[in-house]
């Protein structure tokens, strides 16, 4: 599902093969390589740009660390970069620490508000491993695993349909049944005149329903 | 730090955010600010399904960080989101750190697998993801969400006060399946009667509710689905009038 190459843009997409991540080759060594190592297949690759891992042929993670953040605006412009030169989605993994706390805020609003790129805050490298490890998990799944993305089963209408009836006034549960089988659906119930309602209600209540639907 | 400079969007008309009313007592701080802060109009009503509704197509879901850490308030979260889901077009998650109560140590909490497997859901899934270390950022972030949505052209412009008959029009509303509260409220202010929209089409539905086509469609269907006893089940019958098989 995730193995389809694509053609690859400067900060383009690459084949990721299923269940692994490519990252960049200044990663080589870190902490977070380090971790990931048994978790999930890493591979290094060079040229990949402003991109760190490439989790999917879709999907890329784009760190910024605590010095990141502390050093200026930079990351701020390699993001920009990115976000007019790739289509594809970006998550921004960010250091939050004691240190970068500060800068949280003003970043989150730029990349999630501005950019409309995913940020997903870490305390440090080894829990940027966990949630890299996780995301991998996420996009090597099933859809149906994830609760968000599961397709509800359709429910029946009939419950909801003798409830929205009840709402007009002066009627209650015995009414709502009579009207609705006698008219069969909404827009037919809707369009009643008031002489078919008394047919089936008697005519105060006839009156007050013709009244609330059609005034 | 001045990273923001001027926001072009900061000088439309004033925002309005509906908030749900069990909010008026886990969020009290959020309300205040969002009024006395931010100036955005705030409209406290029953929504059930959503902490805030921002824009005609935006909900936002607060929770607090430790609903997310922790498997044991799965359900709860899980399914408020999937509900949303069916009503709205973007959904945002504004994760809030829980309070501290004095002299507790903040510095940490527990990362959980749980937890990154449900940012990874949440992202997998296109929902918004924001974090809030409290509630007054909190209402900042509303208030950016709102100015956001206003840029897309989804900001609340109908009038959120209803009374009388337009509110059993919206009680009306409010129970076909999968409605949003703005968009009952849509319905309410640009149908000059219940009969008038029994008998528009989706189209009109759509310009009215503010809704997407598919959902209009959804709402259409149901003013025409023809209705079957025998699918209702018992429990909910008139008394002592049902022996129908149960489904």
């Amino acid at each position: 599902m995730t193995t389809k190459a694509n053609s690859t843009v400067s900060v383009g997409s690459i084949a990721v093969p299923y269940g692994h991540v490519i990252g960049n080759e200044k990663w080589r060594g870190s902490e977070i390589a380090q971790r990931l190592q048994g978790k999930i297949r890493l591979i290094f690759e060079d040229g990949l740009g402003l991109v760190d891992f490439h989790l999917s042929n879709r999907t890329c993670i784009l760190y910024i660390s605590e010095a990141d953040l502390v050093a200026g605006d930079e990351f701020k412009r390699r993001l920009v970069r990115f976000r007019n030169a790739s289509r594809l989605s970006g998550i921004v993994i960010v250091e939050k620490t004691q240190i970068s706390d500060q800068y949280f805020s003003a970043v989150q609003k730029f990349v999630v508000l501005e950019l409309g790129m995913v940020l997903l805050p870490v305390g440090n490298q080894g829990e940027a491993s966990q949630l890299i490890t996780q995301l991998v998990r996420e996009q090597s799944k099933d859809h149906s695993s994830n609760p968000f993305l599961r397709k509800q089963c359709s429910q029946l209408a009939e419950p909801s349909l003798f409830r929205t009836v009840q709402q007009i006034p002066g009627v209650g549960k015995t009414k709502a049944l009579l009207l609705l089988q006698q008219f069969g659906s909404l827009h037919r119930l809707c369009n009643a005149s008031v002489k078919e309602l008394e047919l089936v209600v008697g005519q105060t209540v006839a009156q007050q329903i013709y009244t609330f639907l059609c005034s | 730090p001045a990273l923001f400079s001027c926001d072009p969007l900061e000088k439309k008309p004033s925002l309005c955010i509906l908030v749900d009313s069990r909010e008026i007592s886990s969020g009290a701080e959020v309300i205040s600010s969002l009024k006395a802060v931010h100036g955005v109009k705030v409209q406290v009503c029953s929504l059930s399904s959503s902490d805030y509704i921002v824009s005609n197509c935006m909900a936002v879901e607060r929770t607090f960080l430790s609903d997310l850490v922790n498997y044991v308030n799965r359900n709860k979260v899980t399914q408020r989101i999937q509900c949303l889901q069916n009503m709205f077009k973007r959904i945002c998650v504004i994760v809030e750190k829980d309070r501290i109560k004095t002299g507790e140590m903040s510095r940490f909490f527990q990362r959980t697998q749980y937890y990154d497997s449900m940012l990874s859901a949440l992202v997998q899934a296109g929902v918004q993801i924001l974090f809030s270390s409290c509630q007054e950022e909190t209402a900042g972030l509303l208030k950016d969400l709102a100015l956001v949505e206003q840029g897309k052209n989804a900001a609340i412009r109908v009038p959120t006060e209803v009374e009388g008959h337009r509110q059993e029009m919206l009680n009306f509303y409010l129970t076909i399946p999968n409605l949003s509260y703005l968009a009952a409220l849509n319905m309410c202010h640009h149908f000059g009667s219940v009969k008038k929209m029994a008998n528009s089409s989706p189209c009109d539905i759509a310009a009215a509710a503010q809704v997407s086509p598919q959902k209009a469609e959804e709402i259409y269907r149901y003013f025409h689905y023809p209705f079957d006893r025998q699918m209702l089940p018992d429990h909910l019958c008139p008394k002592g009038k049902s022996n129908a098989a149960k489904d």
